[in-house]
């Protein structure tokens, strides 16, 4: 796996990224300081539960964070050397779905009802490419074969509500993919389907990354997808980075006493309890955070100076960084 | 499609019955009848007068023997003969429902060209300068009563300027009779109906249009790198313009059979103004006519509206 990954310059790079929204005249710090590094040909994921701001950093990145109410507050977001935040929004429109597309979670809402699959796959094409209808028709074809969509010429007049939820994702892969963009950041795509049709969904992603070298930020609340797909893991919690780590170091030895958490609580086979383990309490309200650490409270580890001072993110071992007092 | 339509025409016949019934009964439960208001009260020997008009007009027959000779009469083309205005009905018909045709589609026209761009803009900025301006005046429109704007419209274009002429369907001079004539003469009463139209139909546009600006889709065309101009124009309109086309469609056939009170006031001669000339009049083989007629329009109007979002919404399909 890791012979694919390129690591001398990294594709995607942000540095203290904060998208803070305004709820009932009230700021809430959904993003609050992110660094991300993505590498060429790598799997990035981004686990959290609910709330933990996965899905805005996600929009962040495409700078489609919903307006008015969303703002991008500070931050860089370096793509290939060159900072997103400084683009006009028509360079920033020539950007996406070109060098850097975004696959959703709900296949059922994410296409448009009203507009044949054909047409929808085109128009990226027609944007981004400016080639002939006959050349957008058979890459079209060609892309729905790739992405295993059968009697793919027929597809392309078809609506989306004659298609399977499966299907729908494979078509949202075509679409994102159809360019080639270097960048594919996927927002739990797989949360809305059967387990099986999962599966061949993360093989076809994976497929992408091989057969085209895209990198790949895969936001999930899934242990299992990211034991499966990721080269790296980065574990957020109330907008922020609390443990970020190659996959294999993290699952061997996470630091974090809330990755711990998060990995006791996956229930395994031969579990001998009856009872699952769980979490207690929930992510902090995003609108005021405390003034120690924000997970102090969940802790089971914490002290006394976790409740008063927050711990800043700290290398512990080579390449594995924590947000926490008690790690060294 | 067509087996559709087809299916739904003939959907339409038992409806239609219903309605025939519906609409006698209705005019004969109504005190007085036409002979009443025909004869003249100072004649000598009333009775025997109205006996004689009666057996002569067939009225002295039991109801449902009258209903059925009606029935037989319209299904011929034959809605007899008005007692009002001394014609055969179906010749009263015909001029009406030509003028009442030309303003519904000239009202269509102008909520088309003006009330849906209208929404459009507005959905645009919501919240914004022009949003709020044109909601203001909207709320002003439609909550004063549309006659009135019919009267200022006819202070204004009439009276003040000359641009329109206020009164009839039809004109003097070279153009008298043509079909310019007639736009000319519908522009006024058309305008009245479609300013109150428009306020309703930029609020549905607006909203409709805010509603699905807020659809997941939209958010893969941004993501897909489409122009935010083509994201509001293709993906959001082609979705938030199935409600309206709906409203269109059922709002198309109200207006075919007539506006009552606007033509009245216009001296419009369409169907609404035949209406209220003939229940000034008791004329009720007119009344009939123009009741049935507008039941038609409105039953053709669903069909029209059903079609239309079939044609605007790939998921309606009706097989």
């Amino acid at each position: 796996m890791a012979d694919v990954v390129d690591k001398v310059e990294p594709v995607v790079s942000v540095r203290d990224l904060r998208t803070y929204f305004i709820h009932k005249a009230e700021e809430v710090r959904a993003v609050d300081g992110i660094d991300l590094d993505v590498y060429r040909g790598q799997i990035v994921c981004i686990v959290g539960e609910s709330g933990s701001g996965k899905s805005m950093t996600a929009l962040s990145l495409m700078r489609l964070v919903p307006k008015p109410r969303g703002k991008i507050v500070s931050g860089k977001i370096m793509f290939h050397g060159v900072d997103i935040m400084q683009l006009s929004e028509a360079e920033m429109t020539k950007l996406r779905g070109n060098e850097i597309s975004m696959i959703f979670q709900e296949p059922m809402t994410a296409l448009n009802p009203v507009l044949t699959i054909g047409d929808q796959i085109a128009e990226v094409l027609v944007h981004h490419r400016r080639v002939g209808k006959r050349e957008t028709t058979a890459k079209a074809v060609e892309m729905l074969q790739f992405v295993g969509v059968p009697r793919a010429e027929q597809v392309l007049r078809e609506y989306p509500h004659q298609l399977s939820g499966g299907m729908r994702q494979r078509v949202m892969i075509a679409m994102a993919m159809i360019c080639e963009p270097k960048v594919l950041i996927a927002d739990e795509p797989t949360t809305a389907l059967d387990v099986t049709i999962q599966t061949q969904v993360l093989q076809l992603m994976r497929k992408m990354r091989d057969d085209f070298g895209t990198s790949i930020i895969l936001i999930t609340h899934d242990l299992g997808v990211v034991a499966d797909m990721a080269d790296q893991v980065i574990v957020m919690y109330a907008g922020q980075v609390v443990e970020s780590a190659n996959a294999d170091a993290l699952f061997e030895e996470p630091l974090h006493p809330y990755t711990i958490a998060l990995l006791k609580s996956v229930p395994t086979i031969d579990q001998e309890t009856e009872v699952l383990y769980y979490i207690p309490g929930s992510v902090p309200d995003a609108t005021e955070f405390p003034t120690g650490c924000r997970f102090a409270d969940r802790c089971p580890l914490a002290m006394a100076s976790c409740f008063e001072t927050a711990p800043e993110v700290r290398e512990v071992r080579p390449g594995h960084l924590v947000r926490c007092h008690l790690v060294d | 499609m067509i087996a559709y339509i087809i299916r739904r025409l003939l959907g339409m016949i038992p409806m239609l019955f219903a309605i025939t019934v519906f609409v006698f009964l209705m005019m004969h439960l109504a005190p007085g009848n036409a002979i009443e208001a025909m004869i003249n009260p100072r004649i000598k020997d009333i009775a025997a007068l109205k006996q004689q008009l009666e057996i002569q007009n067939g009225l002295n027959l039991p109801l449902p023997l009258q209903y059925w000779h009606w029935l037989i009469n319209v299904l011929h083309g034959n809605f007899g003969w008005s007692f009002g205005q001394h014609e055969e009905v179906t010749q009263l018909l015909g001029p009406a429902m030509y003028n009442t045709l030309i303003l519904a589609v000239l009202s269509e026209i102008l909520i088309l060209l003006i009330g849906i761009p209208v929404g459009i803009l507005q959905a645009r900025s919501p919240y914004g300068k022009f949003d709020y301006t044109v909601s203001t005046a909207s709320f002003v429109l439609f909550s004063v009563p549309y006659y009135v704007f019919a009267i200022f419209l006819i202070y204004l274009f009439a009276i003040h300027w000359h641009v329109f002429p206020a009164q009839n369907s039809v004109g003097t001079g070279p153009l008298a009779g043509t079909f310019v004539d007639h736009i000319w003469h519908a522009m006024l009463p058309a305008i009245s109906i479609a300013l109150t139209n428009n306020t309703v139909y930029s609020r549905y546009t607006r909203g409709s249009m805010l509603d699905v600006a807020r659809q997941d889709y939209v958010r893969t065309a941004r993501a897909k790198g489409i122009p935010e101009r083509v994201v509001y124009s293709k993906h959001v309109f082609r979705n938030a313009r199935i409600p309206i086309v709906t409203q269109l469609g059922f709002d198309l056939g109200g207006l075919l059979g007539g506006a009552v009170i606007i033509e009245g006031l216009f001296s419009y001669q369409g169907m609404g103004y035949l209406t209220i000339t003939a229940v000034s009049q008791r004329d009720y083989p007119v009344i009939m006519a123009t009741t049935l007629i507008f039941a038609v329009c409105v039953l053709l109007g669903n069909l029209v509206a059903d079609i239309l979002t079939a044609v605007v919404d790939p998921r309606v399909r009706y097989n």
